[in-house]
């Protein structure tokens, strides 16, 4: 882990993905709808939370995709950098927690 | 716009998104997008307008700058994390603009533009082949001594008559021609207006002129440029023999002049071979020179005094062909020369480099910039070619003096500015990375220049160099200095190179 990553400072936009990777939206049109953020915020953002290492990505497997008939998808998911800058957004932005719930309480609304 | 139009143009927008991103990770980056919008539109209600996903779709391209932008300078943690839209965008010209390879690409763009111009205008590629121009040696063009334009006709056909009635000394054959507008018929039997050519019959065979189809000989007929075969007879390579009207006279076609091969004052559609008699008017006179009088005739004009019957003179002046034949490529040259020439009176810069240190660049960077240097003068000799061959001939048909001299001055004026241009450009070229300083800080006090150093100070954004330009030269700073910046300053550039 990047010893100042707990003090980067993160944009609100970044802190709100990084919210909604670690609440189980966990591929780009999911973290699009949940946050409202169009496309053209969501993705670049999350290229360069990747270049960045605070997230890392991973193709769904072929077969999968393959047995629902559908495309593959690309699924992100927070590093321990990525966990660590979340913790200190949340300090900055203490009402990301109200503003992205989680994938099973979003679900059960 | 029907539903499977918006699909079509969705893809077309992630496809042409895609060729922002580099190479290596388009396809995996066009599959994700794709991806994202099958499942976009399988979470979509039946509600949802096709608008948005198009709009969806726009994104990709902010999605595939950043892509780039990241592929091509990697940043350090600190300096990204506040993510900006418009970083990308923002920084592309401080990084790229200064780049050694965005200078040489935009020589090489202008030099496709002109390029491509000279290919399109017709004028300036008949002027850049003059091959089809090829008459033979000796010949001049008599025009009255009064008049410096050859644009107007000064001889009168009486005046032609009369010399080739007497026995020249100087010449062995004289030929005439005057250019009229005439009602002509074609071969569409429509009546147009023609320039015509009024000729006497040894025109051509005294020119030498390539005439396509027939060998006109000194045969009365017409001959049709290519301009007219084409627009009139559909190029029909079995126009020799068929007749037009011209004038209200019927005339037997003896051949098509191929484009660019007259080169001689006025324009013309069809030349008209007629007997002496015949001719009338004001023209022009082309002489052929005797043996003696090609040893008589050195330069390129010669003064011919005419003796009339009543013992009074007219003074003429007769033009070597030389000139007209040359093409514009030996004007190119001269150009060429005289602005190198002229290049140290209107530039002081040196190319030679002066250090603060012992430190000196290696030997592969010395010669990649001196390469550098050649290859933007590469680039830019022929670039001002075909610029300068655009402006003098966008316009003109052919050759013209006009246009030789349009021809002279903008390939000069380019040539001169070009070159001054490119040793500026190369003095503020970072040594190491070729890449051009930026961000000018004034240091110093003008009124303590002999005290102490003022100047202008520059830096390398890739972070290998600093350039000290003196105010004021000085003889202790007489010229600028480049400063070799050690691996401490790694911290001020973050992730870039540094030494």
């Amino acid at each position: 882990m990047a010893p100042d990553a707990k003090d980067a400072k993160l944009s609100h936009t970044a802190a709100m993905i990084l919210q909604a990777i670690q609440a189980g939206f966990v591929y780009g049109f999911s973290i699009m709808e949940m946050t409202g953020l169009p496309s053209g915020t969501v993705y670049p953002a999350m290229r360069r939370l990747e270049r960045d290492e605070m997230i890392r990505s991973q193709w769904e497997k072929q077969s999968i995709a393959d047995a629902e008939q559908r495309p593959p998808r690309k699924y992100y998911k927070l590093t321990t950098t990525g966990r660590a800058t979340l913790e200190g957004a949340r300090k900055r932005y203490p009402l990301l927690d109200r503003l992205i719930p989680t994938a099973e309480e979003a679900k059960s609304r | 716009m029907r539903a499977s139009t918006h699909r079509l143009l969705q893809q077309a927008i992630l496809l042409s998104a895609s060729w922002l991103v580099p190479r290596s990770t388009r396809a995996d980056w066009l599959k994700e997008w794709r991806s994202e919008l099958w499942h976009a539109h399988e979470a979509a209600d039946s509600r949802t307008a096709e608008q948005e996903f198009t709009r969806f779709c726009l994104g990709s391209f902010r999605d595939a700058l950043c892509l780039r932008g990241i592929a091509l300078r990697r940043r350090p943690l600190h300096s990204l994390a506040q993510p900006s839209p418009h970083s990308f965008l923002r920084s592309f010209p401080r990084h790229y603009f200064g780049s050694a390879a965005f200078c040489l690409m935009a020589l090489c763009a202008a030099l496709a533009i002109s390029y491509g111009l000279a290919q399109l205008l017709p004028g300036v590629r008949t002027e850049s082949h003059p091959s089809n121009y090829k008459v033979r040696p000796g010949l001049i063009l008599i025009q009255n001594a009064f008049s410096s334009d050859d644009s107007t006709p000064t001889i009168p056909a009486e005046t032609y008559k009369l010399w080739t009635a007497r026995r020249q000394r100087y010449f062995d054959a004289l030929a005439f021609y005057r250019i009229g507008r005439d009602r002509a018929s074609a071969a569409s039997n429509d009546v147009e207006v023609w320039n015509v050519a009024h000729s006497s019959t040894n025109l051509f065979s005294i020119l030498g002129l390539p005439v396509r189809f027939a060998s006109p000989g000194d045969a009365a007929g017409v001959i049709l440029s290519d301009a007219i075969w084409k627009r009139d007879f559909a190029a029909n390579r079995q126009i020799a023999g068929s007749y037009v009207r011209i004038g209200g006279r019927q005339a037997q076609v003896l051949g098509v002049l191929p484009e660019g091969a007259w080169r001689l004052p006025g324009r013309a559609d069809v030349w008209l071979l007629e007997p002496n008699s015949q001719n009338s008017g004001t023209g022009y006179v082309v002489a052929r020179l005797t043996e003696l009088g090609r040893w008589e005739m050195q330069t390129p004009s010669v003064e011919i005094s005419s003796y009339n019957g009543d013992d009074t003179d007219e003074e003429f002046i007769g033009f070597s062909f030389a000139q007209r034949t040359k093409g514009p490529w030996s004007l190119y040259e001269f150009t060429v020369l005289l602005a190198f020439l002229t290049l140290p009176a209107i530039t002081s810069v040196a190319l030679s480099e002066s250090h603060f240190s012992q430190h000196r660049p290696s030997w592969t960077s010395t010669a990649r910039r001196w390469a550098f240097l050649g290859c933007k003068i590469a680039l830019l000799l022929p670039t001002v070619y075909f610029a300068s061959l655009d402006l003098a001939y966008g316009s003109a048909p052919s050759y013209s003096i006009p246009a030789q001299y349009l021809q002279l001055l903008s390939s000069f004026s380019m040539c001169l500015f070009g070159l001054r241009w490119i040793l500026l450009d190369q003095s503020q070229r970072c040594p190491v990375c070729l890449k051009r300083v930026t961000h000018p800080a004034q240091v110093g006090l003008a009124g303590r220049t002999f005290l102490a150093w003022n100047g202008t100070e520059m830096i390398c954004t890739g972070g290998h160099t600093l350039l000290h330009v003196p105010a004021l030269p000085t003889s202790w700073f007489g010229t600028q200095r480049w400063m070799y910046l050690d691996p401490s300053w790694k911290v001020i550039f973050g992730g870039s190179r540094v030494g």
